[in-house]
């Protein structure tokens, strides 16, 4: 510990559902990848390339969900990514000649020099596998990777323990994979917590989880420490660290939120409706229909009208982007200080976003960051950049609490996943969870066809218990494709059960359902028996 | 997809098609029910109760006995009850339900508590003939304990400032923009075929009903509200609040919808069938009044 008065720690959650459709030559919801590639996951490394460069010292935490780990190792879709990055590149060279001598020249250029950087990237230094970039600043101690539940998974809604043992263990499986060690950390998905699932995590080695603010404000005993410090959860010792809700606001607020600030990139006007139609067109989807392309070029401006944006200038938004995380520092300097007046011990402020928001929905978020690990590393000797691994080591005691039934979803609890639009879900969602268990206990040794219909069953269900779809029918958007994907996940699930219990696997079917839902290609079955779940709730 | 019309790809389910459970079973042929937290007061139940099961209870009670009596939810706190027996529970509460509804939402009489739902019949001379029984969950207690700890004790007045600073006066707020953002978000590919977007948006519309209120040293109040209206129709009836149809789910209805201060609502629920020739209306009305 050094002379630092307290700790920082940024934590980003990284995630998508999985979704592919290799039945199709072209799918809209594929997008949502590849934009989240270009515009946030690609350019997070690039800032951590050149922070190490240079020389700064960082320190971040992020969740890369198993389904986004999963598309990101995906033959196909690196293979269609490969393709939307080299028609932005194509398209933002023919860019530089019409917006010569215009207004737009210099937006022009910014999209050019950043698409042909993001994929010399993805070609030359990752080979295409960017989870070799994000594990390389792992291995290097400057990012703690942590893994969530397998297909993000809402726990406190699941009946069956054995749902909940599985969505950890296939997690945990997963990253053992693909970073070589366990996962010490893990990010519920939605952070929604349930008190118990606790025990899930220790057996998979996993140490700590983070909470919405209340799940440990509302904790029994009181937290001493409010949520400046992590507690320990009961007989499991698996560490909670909650939310500060005063450094999401600032960022969050709708009122005096960094992202709105009139400098900034305009995300509704889109080049994809602006250009020429012959010109765009060979960029469009396939059905030629206008739509987004992630190129804008204007800014925020103000309350007007989107005809009334005027043009972008990206040094001036970097400049504001600066002047942000300078205030960001600032204001995390004065919270820390005024804190450590309060308690007894270095106070610990944990900041969490949604990964996606940084870059993809507020474009300089990006910069924002990589100006914040260099202020906070260069500028100032306040506050320290920690992980939460990190903090555990420096401060192995803490208070034990027993966090209450949480998550950050609207109004705090499960409103947003359970409510008249989309409670008809649970129905399935139990029900198969149910014959998951059955068909586990009965066959713990299947093997050939039986034992690949058994594996894809459970492909199904995690597929269906992604808590996207619940969310998607709230919001309204996206509520067809989010409707319809949980119901083709019933279906399977309910044909290959009928298949497997009337004793006529067809090999066929369970190929295409290979092919299509390819989650987990190491996905075991017996993750579903209550042998296994009955042992872990014995042993704590 | 024989109607798609383009030569592309892209497939957008038919819009008849969203929502509609027709093509996924609504029941698994047993007779169970699942209860499911949702917030510190709220609950939710759903069941199926299959004809069989109907059958048997009849047979074994008797038509007549089964005609008198009512239909309810009995829910069990148990809360520290090792092994519950049927009897044994804290206290239990029932409420009137019919059972095609086939869900329910239950608002819990007691937060921090452990519950289970039993389904069945009270009969006119006050047995209860169990139906189905659920699975045991429990709800948040959507407060701060009271329970203090020796080892970790704190100053209340230090406890009360850290409380502030953590954030206690935003808990469940900041997360309804961040949904708002997210569902934007999932919204860019969903601009098909709409042409140019609103002209009037910009990047942060985001219109969160304003909790702020004073806040006095002394005294100070902030209570929010939203109304619940559900109910259920006959097969095939058509149901409409206010003027605007709502879709019906194995008959039944639920609509949750804000309140805001000083608004006054008239909801009249109307149902005709399918024939158009016969109705019923159930009119309600609500006031809330501008705080002071």
């Amino acid at each position: 510990m050094g002379e630092e008065k307290g700790y920082l720690a940024l934590v980003l959650h990284a995630h998508l559902p999985f979704i592919k459709h290799p039945e199709y030559p072209d799918f809209l919801e594929e997008d949502w990848f590849y934009e989240a590639m270009v515009e946030t996951y690609i350019p997070l490394l690039n800032v951590f390339e050149n922070l190490t460069e240079e020389g700064t010292d960082f320190r971040l935490t992020m969740t890369l969900t198993p389904p986004l780990c999963n598309m990101m190792e995906d033959p196909l879709l690196i293979e269609r990514f490969r393709h939307y990055l080299n028609q932005r590149v194509e398209l933002s060279q023919k860019e530089l000649n019409r917006t010569q001598g215009t207004e737009f020249e210099g937006v022009a250029r910014m999209y050019f020099n950043k698409f042909r950087r993001y994929q010399d990237l993805f070609e030359h230094r990752y080979h295409g596998h960017v989870l070799q970039g994000f594990k390389k600043f792992q291995d290097m101690g400057k990012l703690e990777i942590i893994t969530c539940c397998a297909t993000h998974g809402y726990l406190p809604l699941m009946v069956h323990k054995e749902s909940v043992n599985a969505q950890i263990k296939i997690a945990a499986n997963d990253y053992r994979s693909r970073f070589g060690r366990n996962p010490r950390g893990i990010w519920l998905a939605e952070c929604a917590y349930n008190p118990g699932d606790d025990k899930f995590l220790r057996e998979e080695g996993i140490r700590f989880f983070f909470t919405e603010s209340h799940g440990v404000l509302h904790g029994t005993p009181r937290p001493k420490y409010g949520i400046y410090a992590p507690v320990y959860c009961p007989q499991t010792g698996v560490a909670a660290f909650a939310r500060d809700m005063e450094s999401a606001q600032q960022v969050w607020s709708a009122e005096a939120g960094y992202p709105g600030d009139a400098r900034y990139r305009e995300f509704y006007r889109d080049l994809g409706y602006d250009l020429d139609y012959d010109y765009i067109k060979p960029y469009l989807h396939s059905d030629g229909v206008r739509r987004n392309i992630g190129m804008k070029y204007h800014k925020i401006t103000g309350k007007v009208a989107l005809n009334q944006k005027q043009a972008y200038d990206p040094y001036a938004a970097r400049e504001v982007a600066a002047q942000h995380a300078g205030n960001f520092m600032f204001n995390r300097q004065k919270q820390i200080e005024y804190l450590s007046t309060v308690i007894d011990r270095k106070p610990l402020v944990v900041s969490m976003y949604d990964a996606e928001l940084y870059g993809h929905w507020w474009y300089e978020g990006i910069d924002f960051l990589e100006y914040l690990f260099k202020k906070i590393y260069y500028d100032q000797k306040d506050i320290k950049l920690v992980t939460p691994s990190e903090y555990l080591a420096m401060y192995p005691e803490n208070q034990v609490v027993q966090p209450s039934m949480s998550s950050w979803g609207d109004k705090g609890y499960h409103d947003v996943w359970l409510n008249s639009g989309n409670d008809w879900i649970y129905r399935h969602l139990i029900k198969s969870a149910e014959r998951m268990m059955e068909l586990a206990n009965k066959f713990p040794n299947a093997d050939g066809l039986l034992r690949r219909a058994l594996n894809q069953l459970a492909r199904e269900l995690v597929l269906m218990q992604s808590s996207d779809w619940a969310f998607l029918m709230t919001t309204g958007t996206a509520k067809e494709y989010s409707t319809k994907r949980t119901k083709d996940h019933v279906k399977r699930f309910n044909e290959l059960y009928e298949q497997i219990q009337g004793n006529r696997i067809n090999e066929g079917y369970v190929y295409d359902l290979e092919q299509k839902d390819s989650i987990f290609q190491q996905m075991d079955y017996n993750v579903y028996s209550s042998a296994a779940k009955e042992a872990v709730l014995k042993k704590y | 997809m024989t109607q798609n019309l383009s030569s592309s790809a892209l497939v957008r389910p038919a819009a008849k098609d969203v929502n509609a459970e027709a093509d996924i079973p609504s029941g698994y042929g047993k007779t169970e029910s699942f209860l499911l937290p949702k917030d510190p007061a709220w609950m939710f139940l759903f069941w199926e109760i299959t004809q069989n099961t109907l059958e048997c209870v009849k047979s074994q009670y008797g038509q007549d006995t089964l005609e008198k009596a009512r239909t309810v939810i009995r829910l069990h706190d148990v809360t520290g009850v090792e092994f519950f027996d049927g009897s044994n529970s804290v206290r239990f509460y029932d409420m009137p339900v019919i059972f095609e509804a086939r869900s329910w939402y239950i608002n819990v009489p007691e937060s921090g508590r452990t519950y289970l739902a039993d389904l069945g019949y009270v009969t006119e001379d006050g047995r209860f003939i169990l139906v189905t029984r659920s699975n045991i969950s429990s709800v948040p207690p959507g407060r701060i304990s009271n329970v203090v700890d020796d080892k970790w004790m704190i100053v209340e007045g230090d406890f009360q400032k850290l409380l502030q600073l953590s954030g206690a006066d935003y808990i469940g707020l900041g997360s309804s923009e961040r949904m708002q953002v997210l569902g934007e978000r999932w919204k860019l590919t969903e601009l098909a075929g709409a042409g140019t977007p609103g002209s009037s948006w910009s990047s942060f519309k985001l219109h969160l009903d304003s909790v702020k209120t004073e806040e006095d040293e002394d005294i100070w109040l902030k209570a929010d509200c939203e109304i619940i209206i559900y109910g259920s129709a006959s097969k095939n009836a058509i149901v409409t609040i206010n003027g605007q149809e709502i879709e019906l789910k194995e008959g039944k209805f639920s609509i949750r919808q804000h309140l805001p201060a000083g608004s006054v609502v008239d909801l009249p629920i109307k149902a005709r069938n399918a024939k158009g020739d016969k109705t019923r209306q159930v009119t309600i009305k609500a006031l809330r009044e501008q705080g002071k």
